[in-house]
């Protein structure tokens, strides 16, 4: 089978689809303006996606000032954060899982939570939105979330072949699907009205150098090469990707910060993955 | 609660213990986060809440990484790299095996 971007596309309609206030936060997140106290009291009427949040915002990655309710993590946290905290909440329980055998999504949100935490801890060092950073790590590889629920068997034959040859995932896709999960990724992204930076950071983070990529990319195309190399998914068959030597060196660490970043990422790692995939 | 945890009554809880689970007060309330290091604050602030037990992490005997071990998991992870040629994944591979010996690098 082959499918077009067009196809692809037409294929959104039929995900998971967010709470619906989710999707208001994703639609706000680039706005510092939203109204927070609208906002804290619509997520507040979900407990499941409540109770997550407040667990990760009172997690010793975020901050120790106990939080008890959303309101409160906004003031504390700010307003930026808790929205982040919220989307990841949300996000790793909204896509349904089991259907395609050769999926591990338990590896695979593990992985999206490692990159998240190095892209967090690199925005650091870069002065870049920590934020932001974090939650492009988090959805960066949301692409195979679409086409793993979207074409189960499809992709079922894709991973086998890929366990197979071996391979670098991205080239099965496209040999096989005839799109990838960037493409994926990208669509729905923009599908769910993420922002342009965010965007092109799904859809580029495996080619940082391309023209137009922008920093966000750069900062998860070296997080995520991180994440595998650290061997957080837990998968035994784990590769790290090919990393950009323009990436690497844009960052500029030094030995010592990289091992300093090592130790902070598995840090926030232990902890995260514990609250958003128990 | 399995092995690498431990109920200490509070009375013995030390300073600098790690909490293997969250800690919650009668009422149901998160009063510590897991993975919370305890401090002489934290300690006497949980007898105030007539808190009894605490569950801790237990601490294992720091053992020294296999570099063996080490090397062929990393060999297997870049199985796919020219390290020669392909210096970024280079840097990156060397700077884990240090992370992982544990070896000392020049500031």
């Amino acid at each position: 089978m082959k499918l077009t971007p067009e196809e692809l596309i037409q294929g959104l309609d039929d995900l998971p689809s967010l709470p619906a206030v989710v999707m208001e936060l994703l639609g706000s997140i680039d706005q510092e303006d939203a109204d927070i106290s609208v906002l804290a009291r619509k997520v507040s009427s979900d407990q499941a996606l409540t109770a997550k949040t407040l667990r990760l915002a009172n997690s010793s990655a975020f901050g120790l000032v106990k939080s008890t309710t959303i309101q409160q993590a906004m003031t504390y946290l700010g307003f930026q954060a808790t929205r982040n905290l919220i989307l990841a909440a949300a996000m790793t329980g909204c896509f349904p899982s089991g259907r395609c055998p050769s999926f591990d999504d338990k590896a695979f949100w593990r992985l999206s939570i490692a990159t998240a935490a190095c892209a967090r801890v690199l925005a650091r060092h870069m002065h870049f939105n920590q934020d932001v950073a974090f939650t492009a790590g988090l959805l960066h590889g949301i692409g195979r979330l679409v086409l793993v629920s979207r074409y189960p068997e499809q992709y079922d034959a894709v991973l086998r072949e890929r366990q197979r040859v071996d391979g670098n995932l991205v080239d099965v896709e496209q040999a096989m699907l005839g799109v990838d999960h960037l493409l994926a990724g990208a669509a729905l992204a923009e599908h769910w009205q993420f922002s342009g930076t965010m965007q092109q950071a799904i859809a580029f983070y495996h080619a940082p150098d391309m023209p137009g990529a922008g920093f966000l990319a750069t900062i998860v195309h070296v997080a995520n090469a991180v994440a595998h190399a650290l061997d957080l998914a837990g998968d035994v068959d784990e590769q790290v990707p090919a990393i950009s030597s323009v990436a690497w060196t844009a960052l500029g660490l030094s030995e010592e910060a990289w091992l300093q970043v090592f130790r902070e990422t598995e840090l926030q790692f232990e902890e995260l993955t514990a609250i958003l995939i128990a | 609660m399995s092995d690498d945890r431990v109920l200490l009554p509070v009375t013995q809880a030390q300073p600098g213990m790690v909490l293997s689970d969250e800690l919650l007060d009668n009422h149901g309330q998160v009063l510590l986060a897991k993975g919370a290091v305890l401090s002489e604050a934290i300690i006497g602030s949980l007898q105030r809440h007539h808190i009894e037990m605490v569950p801790v992490a237990r601490v294992e005997a720091h053992r020294a990484p296999d570099s063996a071990q080490v090397q062929a998991r990393l060999d297997h992870l870049f199985r796919k790299h020219d390290l020669d040629a392909d210096w970024a994944a280079g840097l990156l591979r060397r700077y884990v095996e240090d992370y992982r010996l544990e070896r000392q690098v020049a500031p």
